[in-house]
């Protein structure tokens, strides 16, 4: 009994694990940035491009003029994406499938989207996306009362049907 | 058929006294509706959004009731453990359902170890559970703060420096949850004439409840009522009272953990060092508004209080505003009620505890006497 | 204080001595004495520190004091203790809307403060009487019930005193009113003594001092012996042909009452009247002040009040100074949370009896 009981507990344990871990990998999320830019590597330069559309699945994520940038957020380590690209007025679009892998703890990417048509390595056009850092003077008072009545008292702060 | 009448009359006002509380709140509400001005629509999407980002915390308080430890103040516990899978969870970036779902499985460690700690302490301090799992959630506050405000960053590693405070450790005041901002609400909604269904975070109550109906019936479950009726009893038969309200503190900081965390979701953002201060408090008074007594809860008063409850709060800053032309006044009014119904509920126990008891000691007297005449 | 009948060793009468001083309270005293010896090392003021304490002992010392009524009657730790406190507020405010000023406004307040404190207090000990045994926990929700329903009140209630409410509306007092001109520091400054960076505010000790002997007086009446047979043996107490609900009940009026001047000794020290959700945070630090002190959930005597309130507001205010001047890190606030929680659920903890 008591070891069946043990049993039942690890195998319990062992599942929320397995489950939280691939929560963690399924759930992760990232985002993406598609840079329409100039790119100099290795002495080539890849110039930007009239327009390019971004899909992920069905959706149009970003219509990118030349030296726009767009973004799109997903979960998992890879995102699927097709390109509409529009190198002349009139002329027709050609279209580029994809899938990109990202390091797990990399929360932002940066990908150069002419670079990538151009068919240049990975390291050419991918880079990691650095917020930038806005330095702020004052600390917030982290106000720590018993009762923090004063303000939060409600429930729906915040709150939207 | 007289006496029949008679005895029904008394029965009516027993319900009365009985239900006082609940039948003063529908009062209140059915003289706030007009007065306040909403219209019917935007009134039952309130309701359902709060049903839904509610209920399941206020669930979480009916199984120390079943084992006679009163109204846990400690759920406030579980909240915390909550909230710190939810800070953990978004500095991992993990969005959406997975990052609730892993939060829940992360605040299960620390709801089950607080849990244990309230869960011992109640039981050195038997006959005033109430006071003291209050005492124990300002407490755990303290060691909460001192988790969150300090060692969140030197000894628990916190990358992002959007939830990190600019001095390099500890948490802002606000951590953002947008990524996982209503995500179970809105996975299978259902909009019905303008009102949103949350129909996910419908299922999962419903599992809930039907877990708690399969608790009671199980040896755990049966045991748990039996060392809330009579701890002496249960002692004799056999019946380890001391664990058995431990696991009943236990599951229910577990549960208010879940509850948090579904709670906060639904909010999209969480205020790190209040979000919990006061969330015990209405989830006691909603629960008490819907009927339930420090000794006596079922499901139905849940879903009954929240409603209740819940429109009393919206309705009455609006109402407030219009009678006495300042919201603030309606403000006031809904923390008064609040505070006051649990009063009200602690005062009507209390006194019933010694009715019984009082009573109980006539019947021993009279049997007394009847020995003696023999 | 303890006259032991037999002779015992040294040893054994420092380890008696010990095990009554209990383990919360040697950690804590051991705490303040650290604090005490550590505050010149890292550059704070030692007579200012000193200075300090003795100030935060003089205004919240009153409060710590309307404990021992209740305890001694079986009623518990009062947290009702805001119910006093809104009678002291009541007198206050009546006090300066009435126009009095300088030191007259303080005797005011305590005479207009009394019938409320009379009045709340019999009707908060009527309702213990009908719940004994569950006092504690009805205590805390009376107290905040109270709180929340004078946040109403202070803004219907017509008063009119321009320092008093609000500029733009006219009506609503204020959140917090300064005392300045009124009774700010009226007992401090009352034969204070300087010494360097030592300020004696003997008043304010002379007034506490004044309130103690009068409840020790008090203990030591017939009135007071009863209370304390109600206290530690109700049922002995009415076998004797005490009317033990009478006794309760007095002693929750007098706990509120001191309640009342408590506040009132608070704001005269502070220089404020905090008003709305201010009184809600006042009855745990007091509550854990005369169980720092020694007293238990039943049990509680003047030294226990003093020394209770001297180690509570000593960690208090010497910690944020000195972790501040140590390590860069206030963590002031939690250790406070910490301890003063933990102490009063040590006091829960401890086995008393309970059922009566």
């Amino acid at each position: 009994m008591n070891r069946r009981r043990l049993f039942f507990g690890i195998a319990t344990v062992a599942v929320l694990i397995a489950i939280a871990a691939c929560m963690m990998v399924i759930g992760r999320g990232h985002t993406m940035y598609f840079d329409n830019k100039k790119l100099e590597y290795e002495g080539q330069t890849v110039d930007t491009i009239r327009r390019i559309n971004v899909f992920v699945g069905d959706e149009q994520v970003a219509k990118l003029s030349a030296k726009d940038r767009g973004m799109a957020t997903f979960t998992g380590q890879t995102l699927k994406f097709r390109l509409e690209v529009i190198r002349e007025k009139g002329r027709d679009s050609e279209f580029f499938d994809y899938t990109v892998k990202v390091p797990y703890g990399q929360d932002g990417t940066v990908l150069n989207l002419p670079a990538m048509i151009e068919g240049l390595p990975a390291e050419a056009y991918t880079s990691e996306f650095v917020p930038i850092v806005t330095e702020e003077e004052v600390d917030e008072e982290i106000i720590t009362d018993d009762f923090g009545l004063s303000e939060d008292m409600d429930m729906d702060v915040g709150a939207e049907g | 058929m007289k006496k029949s009448n008679a005895s029904s009359g008394k029965k009516l006002l027993s319900f009365l006294g009985a239900n006082s509380v609940t039948i003063m709140f529908v009062i209140i509400v059915a003289i706030c509706i007009p007065l306040s001005g909403f219209s019917p629509v935007f009134l039952i999407n309130e309701i359902i959004t709060r049903m839904g980002r509610n209920i399941f915390l206020i669930l979480s308080l009916l199984i120390p009731i079943m084992a006679g430890m009163g109204l846990n103040f400690g759920m406030t516990l579980g909240a915390m453990a909550g909230e710190i899978a939810l800070i953990l969870v978004s500095d991992w970036q993990i969005w959406g359902i997975p990052g609730v779902v892993l939060a829940c499985i992360l605040s299960i460690p620390i709801s089950a170890l607080m849990g244990l700690m309230c869960g011992k302490i109640l039981n050195a301090s038997k006959g005033r559970e109430m006071i003291t799992s209050y005492i124990i959630s300002f407490f755990t506050n303290g060691l909460y703060q001192l988790v969150v405000l300090y060692m969140m960053g030197p000894i628990i590693p916190i990358i992002h420096n959007s939830i990190k405070l600019p001095r390099g450790y500890g948490i802002r005041q606000t951590v953002g949850l947008l990524t996982m901002r209503q995500s179970l609400d809105n996975a299978l909604a259902l909009r019905v004439g303008g009102v949103k269904i949350p129909i996910l975070t419908f299922i999962i109550i419903a599992l809930m409840c039907f877990a708690i109906v399969w608790f009671r019936r199980t040896k755990l479950g049966q045991d748990m009522r039996a060392v809330g009726q009579d701890m002496d009893v249960a002692r004799d038969a056999g019946i380890n009272v001391e664990r058995t309200r431990i696991l009943s503190i236990i599951i229910s900081t577990v549960l208010a953990g879940f509850g948090m965390i579904i709670y906060l979701q639904n909010m999209g953002d969480m205020a790190t060092y209040s979000a919990h201060s006061q969330i015990g408090m209405f989830c006691i008074a909603a629960l008490l508004v819907g009927g339930a007594s420090v000794d006596k809860a079922s499901i139905g008063n849940v879903f009954l209080g929240v409603v209740l409850f819940h429109l009393m709060f919206i309705l009455a800053p609006k109402a407030g505003g219009v009678i006495t032309g300042d919201e603030m006044i309606g403000e006031y009014f809904r923390v008064f009620v609040s505070y006051g119904v649990i009063t009200v509920a602690l005062v009507m126990y209390e006194t019933k505890k010694r009715r019984a008891k009082a009573s109980m000691g006539e019947q021993l007297e009279a049997e007394q006497r009847e020995e003696d005449a023999r | 204080m303890s006259e032991l009948t037999h002779n015992p060793t040294p040893l054994e009468r420092i380890q008696s001595a010990f095990k009554s001083f209990g383990l919360p309270r040697m950690i804590i005293a051991g705490m303040l004495v650290v604090l005490l010896v550590a505050a010149p090392f890292v550059g704070a003021n030692f007579w200012m520190q000193i200075t300090n304490v003795i100030n935060r002992f003089t205004w919240n010392g009153v409060l710590v004091l309307a404990m021992v009524p209740m305890v001694h009657s079986g009623c518990g730790l009062n947290f009702g203790l805001p119910l006093g406190i809104i009678s002291g507020l009541l007198g206050a405010t009546l006090s300066l809307e009435l126009g009095f000023t300088g030191p007259m406004s303080f005797v005011m307040a305590i005479i207009l403060s009394t019938p409320f404190a009379i009045l709340l207090g019999a009707g908060y000990g009527w309702l213990l009487n009908k719940i004994k045994g569950g006092e504690m926990m009805i205590a805390t929700y009376v107290g905040f019930s109270s709180v929340s329903f004078m946040c109403m009140m202070w803004l219907l209630l017509p008063y009119h005193k321009p320092d008093m409410v609000w500029g733009y509306a006219g009506t609503g007092l204020r959140t917090t009113i300064s005392l300045e001109g009124y009774y700010d520091q009226v007992l401090a400054n009352f034969l204070q003594i300087k010494i360097g960076d030592l300020v004696i505010p003997t008043g304010s000790i002379l007034f506490f001092a004044l309130l103690a002997f009068l409840m020790w007086a008090f203990l030591h009446t017939k009135t007071g012996t009863a209370m304390t047979a109600v206290g530690s043996n109700p049922t002995f107490a009415k076998a004797a042909g005490i009317n033990v609900d009478r006794i309760r009940l007095l002693s929750v009026v007098m706990s509120t009452w001191l309640g009342a001047i408590g506040i009132l000794m608070y704001q005269q020290g502070f220089g404020f009247i905090q008003l709305y959700m201010a009184p809600f945070n006042m009855a745990l630090p007091a509550v854990s002040a005369i169980l720092i002190g020694g007293a238990s959930v039943n049990k509680a005597s003047i030294t226990n009040v003093v020394i209770g309130t001297i180690l509570f507001q000593g960690i208090v205010t010497m910690t944020p100074t000195v972790m501040n001047n140590m390590i860069h890190m206030d963590i002031s606030e939690v250790l406070r949370m910490v301890v003063s929680n933990g102490m009063i659920l040590y006091a829960l903890t401890r086995k008393t009896e309970v059922n009566r």
